[in-house]
């Protein structure tokens, strides 16, 4: 249309300083650690020594890699199999009621801006053995005093019932928002002939959401795989590593103990990871809901 | 339909609000009690007498203000200036006429959308070490500028895509060159937008921890998150005052959102539907 808005010098100072940074920060630390992945180094040190795929086999045969990485498992069976239904179940009846609707939707959403930091410090005390409120409520019904955060047995469920408890609400106003985009005539022809509320919810509203539960789903599952500031903050993955997760095993390795190689290992097997499971999510479960869809 | 089979939904609804608000509760009572024998006797009810100096211990003893500062002023810079870096960045792919470049570009930002970036944080920690900015605040700055870019650019190359085109001929025709289109037209309509990611970003890093906590080692640079997990480790036995400082990390987040929930929800969900 005009010259001003061809000027290659001025699309290049533009571009410049944003592309600088994400060739940085995004870029150039995925190269960076698949190479010293094959290298053994302690971070420090001058020279990072070339060592193959030692890295991987080692990772192979390290019982607490997959321990950690059961741990992350954990995070999506939870999610997926309580998560997701409780989740589907209180979007249809917000969405439903009438009244106090802004209510809810403002509430459930809270904990979800909340610093994951504070809030594991939150729960950390309502898991107090002594003074913690789930203790005292338990106390109520005869059931002796639990070591939610220091016994193994309990641990890692503490952890993923706080998690489930920060993020439910988010993804609830996720489906919300999809559900009252749902035009209102549909509902309502169905409701004129007759079908009650919970035969709408499952033959009309739940197919129509399909998409967004999908994208729930993939959300769930890359969040478990980066999980990691709630378990520093309520365990540092203790009892005994009971709950560590591939991401604070590596920050472990590489930073405290500073097998720097190894750490970036895990991280590139992290990635990896994720890759795998959003593919065959996408490859099984995705494309065959959108079959049955219609 | 009977009033009572319309309140069963409500009663559900009534239950996760509980679930939700009651912790809360439960630190608030519990940040004006005496000592934990008071909070151990009595949990759930009200406190009998009210300890204010819990705060300002907490304050104190905590650094709380200090980490606060922090906090605030490193949340706010770093959301400004990815804000200006994405903004540029998007009028550049979405206004100016480079065809291939402009798709080009932008599909490669989308592909940060696509990376964990826990995954990422050794190399950058090398990074930041190589750079000799460890241990100081520019340390997360310019790392938190950088993670919020893809988000940036994404909505805010939305928004711009949909001003219509006839604005920038008047511009031309008053004699504009593309940085003044930009600064003086299309930033000031971008607005809105603007606004919402602003919000989106500042919560992200006001939140951020992992960074935070491996990032910097001098206590007084240490930022409100970090500050909270060393004060409830040394701190261990004393409840009230933990909750104090919960109270004090918590409630600068509950005003933004009680003033802002609306566009908070959409910005959030915004970047989490295309993320």
């Amino acid at each position: 249309m005009n010259k001003s808005l061809r000027n290659p010098l001025v699309y290049i100072l533009f571009i410049f300083p944003a592309l600088l940074l994400f060739f940085m920060f995004f870029i150039y630390p995925i190269f960076s650690s698949i190479y010293y992945s094959f290298t053994s180094w302690n971070g420090v040190s001058a020279n990072p020594k070339f060592i193959g795929f030692s890295n991987y086999l080692k990772a192979l045969e390290d019982e607490r890699f997959w321990e950690s990485a059961k741990n992350n498992g954990w995070f999506i069976v939870f999610s997926c199999f309580i998560q997701v239904p409780l989740i589907i179940f209180f979007s249809l009846l917000i969405a439903n009621v009438k009244k106090l609707k802004g209510l809810y939707k403002t509430a459930v959403f809270l904990p979800s801006i909340m610093s994951t930091a504070v809030i594991g410090i939150l729960w950390g005390f309502i898991y107090e053995p002594n003074i913690g409120l789930l203790n005292k409520l338990l106390g109520l019904i005869g059931i002796e005093p639990l070591y939610w955060l220091s016994d193994e047995k309990y641990a890692m469920f503490s952890i993923l019932l706080t998690n489930a408890w920060q993020w439910t609400g988010f993804y609830i106003i996720m489906v919300l928002a999809a559900i009252l985009s749902i035009p209102r005539d549909l509902d309502e022809a169905a409701e004129i002939d007759g079908a009650t509320r919970l035969q709408r919810a499952l033959s009309i509203t739940l197919p129509l959401i399909k998409p967004i539960i999908s994208v729930v789903i993939m959300l769930s599952i890359a969040g478990a795989m980066k999980a990691a500031d709630i378990v520093i903050v309520m365990t540092k993955g203790g009892p005994a590593g009971s709950t560590d997760v591939l991401a604070t095993y590596m920050i472990k390795y590489a930073i405290t103990n500073f097998k720097y190689g190894y750490g970036n290992t895990i991280a590139v097997l992290i990635f990896i990871f994720t890759l795998i499971l959003t593919a065959l999510y996408q490859l099984f479960i995705a494309r065959r809901s959108e079959r049955i869809e219609y | 339909m009977t009033p009572l089979k319309k309140s069963i939904p409500h009663i559900f609804l009534f239950s996760y609000l509980l679930v939700i608000l009651f912790p809360f509760l439960f630190v608030i009572f519990s940040s004006v009690k005496k000592d934990n024998n008071e909070i151990a006797r009595n949990p759930f009810g009200f406190p009998k007498e009210f300890v204010f100096t819990n705060y300002v211990e907490t304050w104190v003893n905590a650094k709380i203000g200090t980490y606060f500062f922090n906090s605030m002023y490193i949340s706010i810079l770093a959301s400004v200036i990815s804000i200006l870096l994405g903004a540029m960045f998007a009028f550049a792919v979405t206004r100016m006429k480079h065809g291939r470049w402009n798709v080009a570009l932008f599909s490669l930002i989308l592909v940060g959308m696509l990376i964990p970036n826990n995954s990422l944080m050794l190399p950058i920690y090398l990074l930041v070490r190589k750079m000799n900015i460890l241990d100081t605040h520019l340390a997360l700055i310019i790392p938190y500028i950088a993670n919020a870019l893809p988000f940036t650019i994404i909505i805010l190359a939305a928004f711009m895509r949909s001003l219509p085109s006839e604005i920038e001929e008047a511009a031309v025709m008053d004699g504009l060159r593309a940085p003044g289109i930009f600064a003086r037209i299309v930033l000031p309509l971008t607005i809105p937008a603007i606004v919402t990611v602003f919000i989106v970003n500042f919560l992200g890093n006001w939140n951020e921890f992992l960074l935070a906590n491996y990032f910097l080692s001098t206590d007084t640079l240490r930022t409100l998150p970090v500050g909270m997990v060393q004060f409830r480790d040394q701190y261990q036995m004393n409840y009230a005052q933990m909750s104090a400082g919960i109270v004090y990390s918590v409630v600068p987040v509950i005003i933004i959102y009680a003033v802002l929930q609306e566009q908070i929800i959409e910005g959030v969900t915004a970047g989490s539907v295309k993320g």
